[in-house]
């Protein structure tokens, strides 16, 4: 059934008022015959897997045609916002989600800023875009009213004279009334790391969401709005300051995001030797890049939409004569691992200066930072040599060389084309096969961030089974990293529903750890909430199920009791474990590097550490038997036939 | 003698290094000894984002009972995930 077919028979079963105060509609964009219509979610989706994250599920659920390919017109790019983004403290974030050109999986990724929230300001929660425009084209949304513009001044432009022209062209203010999703050159060129930006660093990163949106010839969605009320069910200002106090008094927030942002991780990782390495085959680097170091390069902090941590670092390397990169936002921690110790980096400066590269040219640090150091020691063991990377020397740590190379890869000359096919590289005949015991990813996608998880098993069975594949920031138990709750036994038993291992490298007890995280952080994502403000991320004290379900009730007037707020995270995953199912994950897939069950880790406290492969197996298998999953990682059949009954056949 | 070395966030309360110069032989002892010092600041490390490192050796549980020795250097290292 073609695209438009399946959207036909989707838009019947939609109706075409608001199910609930404050929801806001879903707006259909066939960029090829330049039709938009608009519906609403049901409300029996609604209570099943909320909205944001979740509801981006239901549609891709409905309208994917798994015969295709992920840059095929006919698989829809979708975007989402959280039932709270907007109106609650934090709840800034939205999600894009599609089939993966880059993992060949389910892509979801989430960003903040200003976009997710102005979105729903003008009237939308999502936006389900298919078809390829005849020429490059803009969405632009003003108080709420849908235009197709021509984008073709825009296109070749990165990201910092996207955003100048586009407010010169269009007027407003960003952080006020403007705010945009954009690729940049890098997505237009396909390249399979690229990001569609948010903002000046916020990005929706993973999956290469840029690629998949340039396919459409789709160069931005513009939104132009005053940012207005919304009629809601109760009043619910009140409840936010108890959540904006809450969030202040956080000691994580009160004393490392607000001030440093998430840097402070670098140091604990690399005294634990934990710390991936040029391409993980070291697991500690100098000390050089602690957080403090970065303290004289930051001028300020910033944040996303009322949003009261500003956990945003800005850079100032403070040139004379600034340049194009001498000033920018960031990095957090994920890229100052990727583009430091995992390339051999070492210097301070070299750091902030690749990040503000990365962002200007569209490219995600994780993936694009995986992809590099998957080069440089194909390289060094002469699996790939100066013959098949145009003569560039691939030396660790030359950071003037990695620079070259980012501009390569956003324009996909010589070697970066090379680059920009990322975890793909062998696939597309790149690489020999013999390249692939080298790759750090998992279900075809780069290492999100820089932890070496041979020592934490928490963290290691939550890269594996993260369903968009290898990446923290689905289920990450970081508490597992702060020894007072370790110490705690009776605590962390009841933070996770049962009990689980004191030692960070114990088997027993992580697979609910992991289940209680996914669990939140998929009900965070899809009210809005950021994970660095979400209970168990960071902190057992930060907003969790009690204040999302008071605040939902405020804010839509449905009633969630804990358990069904809990179960709808589940059913997020649920659903996004059903669609990868129809793209092919089955059991196998779910699993790690192989460095990191054959090679002990080198160096730290826990040198010799690694993952055995019969305890992680049978970790995953408790892993699904609690997720009421399959032993091939897909929803058991009752629960299948809820979900199917609630949400429709794909 | 055992030297104590404090992040930025503590810093207010506890300056930059404290050094314990009691006896002590264990991370629990250790804490008591600092809180004789500056009263109030076992209060401020029983806080999950701290975490403590022995000779640059980061623990992650059974952090208490750890030994300590003269000469040791310990640091209290903040510790959080991030993005």
């Amino acid at each position: 059934m073609a695209i438009r077919d399946r959207v036909a028979r989707l838009l019947e079963e939609m109706p075409r008022e608001a199910q609930f105060p404050s929801q806001g509609a879903t707006l259909f964009v066939d960029l090829e015959r330049r039709d938009t219509v608009s519906a609403y979610t049901p409300l029996a989706v609604t209570r099943t897997v909320l909205a944001g994250r979740g509801a981006n599920m239901y549609y891709l659920y409905r309208l994917l045609d798994e015969s295709l390919t992920p840059l095929d017109p006919g698989i829809p790019l979708i975007f989402g916002s959280g039932l709270l983004t907007g109106l609650v403290p934090s709840a800034a974030r939205g999600n894009c989600t599609s089939w993966s050109p880059e993992s060949g999986v389910l892509l979801d990724s989430n960003a903040g800023d200003y976009f997710p929230s102005f979105l729903r300001m003008n009237g939308f929660d999502h936006l389900v875009i298919y078809g390829r425009a005849a020429a490059w084209t803009l969405i632009v949304i003003r108080e709420g009213r849908v235009t197709l513009e021509d984008a073709s001044p825009y296109v070749g432009m990165d990201n910092i004279d996207m955003r100048a022209q586009v407010a010169r062209d269009l007027g407003g203010t960003w952080t006020k009334n403007l705010s945009m999703a954009n690729i940049t050159r890098a997505g237009e060129n396909l390249v399979l790391t690229s990001g569609v930006m948010a903002g000046p660093k916020a990005v929706y990163a993973r999956g290469g969401p840029g690629a998949k949106m340039g396919a459409l010839r789709l160069k931005a969605i513009v939104t132009m709005a005053q940012t207005r009320e919304f009629p809601t069910a109760a009043p619910y200002k009140p409840y936010n300051r108890h959540i904006a106090q809450q969030l202040l008094a956080t000691s994580v927030v009160k004393n490392a995001l607000s001030k440093t942002g998430t840097p402070f991780l670098y140091k604990p990782s690399r005294l634990l030797g934990a710390m991936g390495t040029k391409n993980n085959q070291e697991t500690t680097w100098t000390e050089g890049l602690d957080a403090e170091h970065f303290d004289p390069y930051r001028p300020g902090m910033e944040g996303c939409f009322r949003c009261p941590v500003n956990c945003r670092p800005l850079n100032d390397l403070h040139k004379a004569a600034p340049g194009r990169y001498d000033k920018g936002d960031g990095p957090e921690y994920v890229t100052l691992g990727k583009f430091g110790p995992n390339l051999g980096i070492d210097s301070v400066e070299a750091v902030i200066r690749l990040n503000n590269v990365c962002n200007d040219l569209g490219l995600d640090t994780a993936s694009t930072g995986s992809a590099l150091a998957w080069a440089f020691e194909l390289y060094q063991r002469g699996i790939i040599s100066a013959q098949d990377t145009g003569g560039i020397d691939l030396r660790w740590g030359d950071a003037a060389t990695i620079e070259r190379l980012l501009f390569m890869t956003a324009a996909r000359e010589g070697f970066g084309d090379v680059l920009a096919d990322s975890t793909r590289a062998v696939e597309k005949g790149h690489y020999p096969a013999a390249a692939l015991k080298y790759l750090i990813a998992v279900k075809g996608l780069g290492q999100s961030d820089p932890h070496d998880a041979r020592i934490l098993k928490a963290f290691a069975l939550g890269l594996a089974v993260a369903t968009r594949g290898m990446d923290h920031l689905r289920n990450r138990a970081t508490l597992e990293i702060n020894a007072r709750i370790n110490d705690n036994l009776a605590f962390k038993a009841e933070l996770y529903g049962g009990p689980v291992s004191a030692e960070p490298n114990g088997y027993e007890g992580k697979e609910r750890a992991v289940r209680a995280c996914e669990d939140i952080y998929a009900i965070g994502d899809s009210v809005g909430m950021c994970r660095f403000t979400t209970k168990l991320f960071n902190s057992p004290s930060l907003p969790g199920i009690e204040e999302f379900r008071t605040q939902l009730a405020n804010v839509t007037g449905l009633q969630f009791s804990a358990g069904e707020l809990e179960q709808c995270g589940l059913n997020v995953m649920g659903v996004e474990r059903l669609i990868n199912h129809r793209l092919g994950v089955r059991r196998q897939d779910d699993t790690l590097p192989d460095r990191w069950f054959d090679e002990p880790n080198p160096s730290g406290p826990y040198t010799g550490e690694r993952i055995d492969r019969k305890q992680f197996d049978e970790m995953l298998s408790r892993f699904y038997a609690i997720s009421r999953l399959t032993s091939e990682g897909v929803p058991e059949e009752a629960w299948r036939k809820e979900l199917v009954g609630a949400l429709g056949h794909g | 003698m055992v030297t104590v070395n404090f992040p930025a966030a503590l810093q207010s309360i506890s300056g930059p290094t404290l050094v314990v110069r009691e006896s002590v032989h264990t991370v629990g002892q250790l804490v008591e000894a600092l809180d004789r010092l500056v009263p109030g600041l076992a209060r401020e490390l029983d806080d999950p984002l701290y975490n403590i490192a022995v000779n640059d050796e980061l623990l992650l549980h059974n952090v208490d009972a750890r030994q300590v020795k003269d000469g040791d250097v310990i640091e209290i290292v903040p510790s959080m995930a991030g993005g």
